[in-house]
């Protein structure tokens, strides 16, 4: 069913197009994979820290402020990643390492939607210098979790449960 | 030069991280080497944006902590770049996008440096950002982006 699909999208003209793209587009991709990845870590990555109780003479919606520099970094690697995905979906949707990959990025998406929704508010009015409620350390701790194991899931995409050992 | 290369290449230790049938060998090491990249240049990123105007009710002097993040993802780097490196020695030592990738992270390093000097150094106030930091700032995200390029060229250009 889902390689019935792979092979449909294989076949689109927009895959079909990116199929016979410049060479350098692919690599191209990658590197901003990589760049937006570093962008959404990094940005992403002390607002968890923050939370945990690291700079805390900060208040937490300051660091807040650098997020939407995390929205660009994850837009990048949702774009480039599409790429990747219209151009060969075989190769992602038949490697079970790719749906671990997915199931991070939902566990990290869902953790954001119930930081924003449930405790963005009380998040903003916490006082520089107060310690931070446990169920924000515990957000925290699944974002970082998450996002490590998205990073994990896609490096090991050419080495663990891929068919064809393509493109490192 | 490149019989060194070949003899490290040939080492146990560089044929165990090439071709140990463990994931814990070369693809952790190489997963490894992609946390460090985030743990340096997604900080340097940080401070970057910041010395160039962005998030300016961040306090500098709160970013401060950002280069001791920045040099554990550096000595990550290092040291799995070194294991890479000696299982594809006499590929990778002889390809001169590896070189470009050196020379960029080498000057990358300078420019941190002195970033942390100009910003933090003796009895500066951080909060007054002085002009030569934005172009630091500038300089540091152009060269992590050509250290990330050519890396990954590595695979593409032989």
């Amino acid at each position: 069913m889902l390689l019935l699909f792979a092979s449909w999208l294989h076949r689109t003209p927009i895959s079909v197009a990116l199929q016979h793209q410049v060479s350098w587009l692919w690599p191209m991709c990658e590197t901003l994979h990589f760049a937006g990845l570093a962008l959404l870590l990094g940005v992403a990555g002390m607002f968890d820290l923050r939370l945990l109780g690291f700079m805390k003479s900060v208040p937490i919606s300051v660091v807040k402020e650098f997020m939407p520099w995390a929205l660009v970094g994850f837009t990048l690697n949702l774009l480039t990643g599409a790429i990747f995905i219209i151009s060969e979906p075989a190769q992602y949707f038949g490697n079970p390492t790719w749906w671990l990959k997915v199931t991070f990025l939902v566990i990290a998406g869902l953790n954001a939607m119930i930081f924003e929704t449930t405790y963005g508010r009380r998040a903003a009015a916490i006082p520089a210098g107060e310690a931070t409620p446990t169920a924000l350390k515990v957000i925290a701790g699944v974002s970082l979790v998450s996002w490590l194991g998205v990073l994990w899931a896609g490096r090991m995409l050419p080495f663990l449960g891929a068919g064809v050992g393509a493109g490192l | 030069m490149e019989e060194f290369l070949l003899r490290l290449q040939e080492s146990d230790f560089g044929v165990w991280v090439s071709s140990a049938p463990t994931l814990l060998a070369y693809p952790t090491i190489l997963m490894l080497h992609t946390v460090g990249l985030a743990m340096v240049v997604g900080p340097a990123a940080v401070l970057d944006l910041r010395l160039l105007g962005y998030g300016a009710r961040m306090p500098v002097s709160a970013l401060r902590g950002i280069f001791r993040v920045m040099w554990i993802g550096f000595a990550i780097n290092a040291s799995t770049g070194i294991a890479l490196f000696i299982s594809e020695a006499d590929d990778k030592g002889m390809q001169w996008i590896f070189w470009v990738k050196m020379v960029a992270i080498l000057f990358a390093v300078i420019v941190t440096t002195r970033t942390k000097k100009v910003v933090y150094g003796g009895d500066r106030n951080p909060e007054i950002v002085p002009p030569q930091a934005k172009s630091l700032a500038v300089a540091s995200l152009a060269l992590w982006f050509a250290a990330i390029t050519a890396g990954r060229l590595m695979a593409y250009i032989k």
